[in-house]
């Protein structure tokens, strides 16, 4: 009952026509139909990100979802990151930003946290470092340095407005990032490695993950709002209540 | 591992995914996956059909209509969060959507299908709940509504029929003076909840509350109504008192079990503060109290 399907994806502007079976996976059509093998597999259980790449522009997991529900679709791998219109030709700024913050460590997560780097840029090419966090934050990445790569995509979003600026593009926000060449990587190291420490989840062996805020500042008492405004909740009363 | 071998079909009508549910042996209905196929890998479950419905563009949607916020079977947990209708309208959906596992899987994971997993630690079933929604199903009898209440029945256990699909859930429009909101305690950023809940207040003319909705996430063995609770608010003024008390009521009702994360009698705290501060917030957006500044 191996029913073959033939499927047209295209890869980093490459159209591919493969047969795949029902069952076969995106991420082993890409790996093993394709020879990418930039796009890796990490958990096999949907969690971990490394099979992370853009379908449409929109970064899924590719271990979770069939290769014949991405026929017809565009796929971004990060074998095509070099070939963007951002790299000019060389490394993209994201994966010199890799380089250069050493956000690489043993490198089994970086493709897949490139890949989300490039929608979290896409989306909003000045991230603050919650964004950052938050955009990463299906992406595990068992060095538990997720510091480092804070910092790259960091580094990759000031090249970006950089470049911008310099091809006469608008600066996307004009914040404290105009202020010369270099991105501030003194300061911007520091200030992470602070927040790097802060960082607890307070659950004992725990991965740490790239939680963008610790939930458990939920658990904490109940919160005071009423505290003063029993018997006076009368709708035209309301503003009373906010001095 | 590999998912066994199954046949595969991609109907791009309701009618068409219907009579192929009807027609085929134990099918499974495939919409954002992101439950399913890890459940097909590990070989959990064994269909020997798969019937993917990504193709009916007809239930793409996400729109109000007929009284109803009314969201079809292909609208995405991104599309919940990322609509302008709902960071307005419907706090509660607003709060759990960005909650709901990460972007690469709210970019796929479908919020019906959550709902149809039935799984007690989603999100979306104890919205649903607490907003008193509903779900349509469409079967070879043709369509019928099944009330939040009487959909869960176990985990991973609905009353939808064998060969039932959801195409819908559903919500009524809330008034002005309705608020809602959503809270979820959870290891880490990505983490099904270790405890939820959802909240809806409905106020009367006079500044009491009308309706009130509660539904709780992974306290139970399904998401569960924490029915005391809204009744000891019914009728009553919002304070600080009244949504302790909810709190406790809440508490009280939920069952949950003691696991690594945590023991049923701390879950049944969290139950507690959870669903007073989801009260405050309802209550705020229903624009009946406001936010205490402190100086």
């Amino acid at each position: 009952m191996t029913d073959e399907r033939e499927i047209t994806l295209t890869v980093n502007g490459t159209e591919h026509t493969i047969e795949v079976e029902p069952r076969r996976l995106l991420v082993h059509a890409i790996r093993e139909d394709l020879d990418l093998t930039g796009t890796h597999i990490g958990c096999d259980t949907g969690n971990c990100g490394a099979c992370t790449v853009l379908r449409d522009g929109e970064p899924i997991k590719s271990c979770m979802m069939f290769a014949t529900q991405a026929d017809g679709s565009e796929i971004l791998t990060v074998e095509g990151m070099e070939d963007l219109p951002e790299a000019g030709g060389d490394l993209h700024p994201l994966q010199e930003g890799f380089r250069e913050e050493h956000g690489l460590q043993c490198g089994y997560c970086t493709p897949g946290m490139l890949m989300s780097g490039k929608a979290i840029l896409d989306e909003n090419p000045d991230p603050d470092e919650a964004e950052i966090r938050e955009g990463i934050s299906g992406n595990l990445c068992r060095c538990t340095g997720y510091q480092n790569i804070v910092s790259s995509i960091e580094y990759a979003a000031d090249k970006l407005d950089e470049k911008a600026a310099a091809d006469g593009g608008v600066v996307a926000e004009s914040g404290e990032s105009d202020t010369g060449a270099e991105p501030d990587t003194d300061a911007n190291t520091d200030a992470a490695r602070d927040s790097a420490a802060a960082f607890d989840c307070g659950v004992e062996n725990c991965c740490g993950g790239p939680a963008a805020d610790s939930t458990y500042e939920h658990i904490e008492g109940p919160d005071d709002r009423f505290d003063d405004l029993n018997g006076e909740l009368d709708r035209d009363t309301t503003e009373e209540t906010d001095e | 591992m590999k998912a066994a071998q199954f046949e595969h079909h991609e109907p791009t009508t309701v009618d068409k995914a219907v009579s192929l549910l009807e027609s085929l042996d134990s099918p499974t209905i495939l919409a954002g996956g992101q439950s399913l196929v890890p459940m097909l890998r590990f070989r959990l479950a064994r269909p020997d059909t798969v019937v993917d419905i990504n193709g009916i563009d007809s239930l793409d949607y996400l729109r109000e209509e007929d009284g109803y916020l009314k969201m079809g079977a292909l609208a995405r947990h991104a599309d919940i969060e990322e609509s302008d209708l709902i960071a307005e309208k419907y706090g509660s959906f607003a709060d759990a959507a960005p909650l709901v596992a990460d972007p690469q899987i709210r970019n796929r994971g479908t919020i019906v299908g959550s709902i149809a997993q039935a799984d007690p630690k989603g999100d979306w079933g104890s919205v649903l709940i607490a907003h008193d929604g509903e779900v349509v199903a469409r079967g070879p009898d043709g369509e019928r509504t099944i009330p939040a209440d009487e959909l869960f029945l176990l985990p991973y256990d609905t009353s939808l029929g064998e060969n039932e699909l959801i195409t819908e859930a559903r919500v009524p429009i809330p008034n002005e003076r309705e608020g809602s909101a959503y809270h979820k305690l959870k290891r880490k950023t990505g983490d099904y909840a270790m405890a939820g809940v959802g909240a809806r207040l409905r106020f009367d003319d006079e500044g009491r509350i009308e309706e009130a909705g509660i539904g709780m996430t992974a306290v139970d063995i399904t998401n569960a109504r924490a029915s005391d609770a809204e009744d000891r608010l019914e009728g009553e003024r919002p304070s600080a008192e009244l949504f302790e008390d909810a709190g406790e009521l809440a508490a009280e009702q939920s069952n949950p079990e003691s696991d690594e994360h945590g023991d049923a009698s701390y879950k049944e705290r969290m139950v507690d503060v959870l669903t007073q501060r989801a009260l405050g917030d309802a209550a705020e957006r229903a624009g009946v109290v406001k936010r205490r500044v402190t100086p």
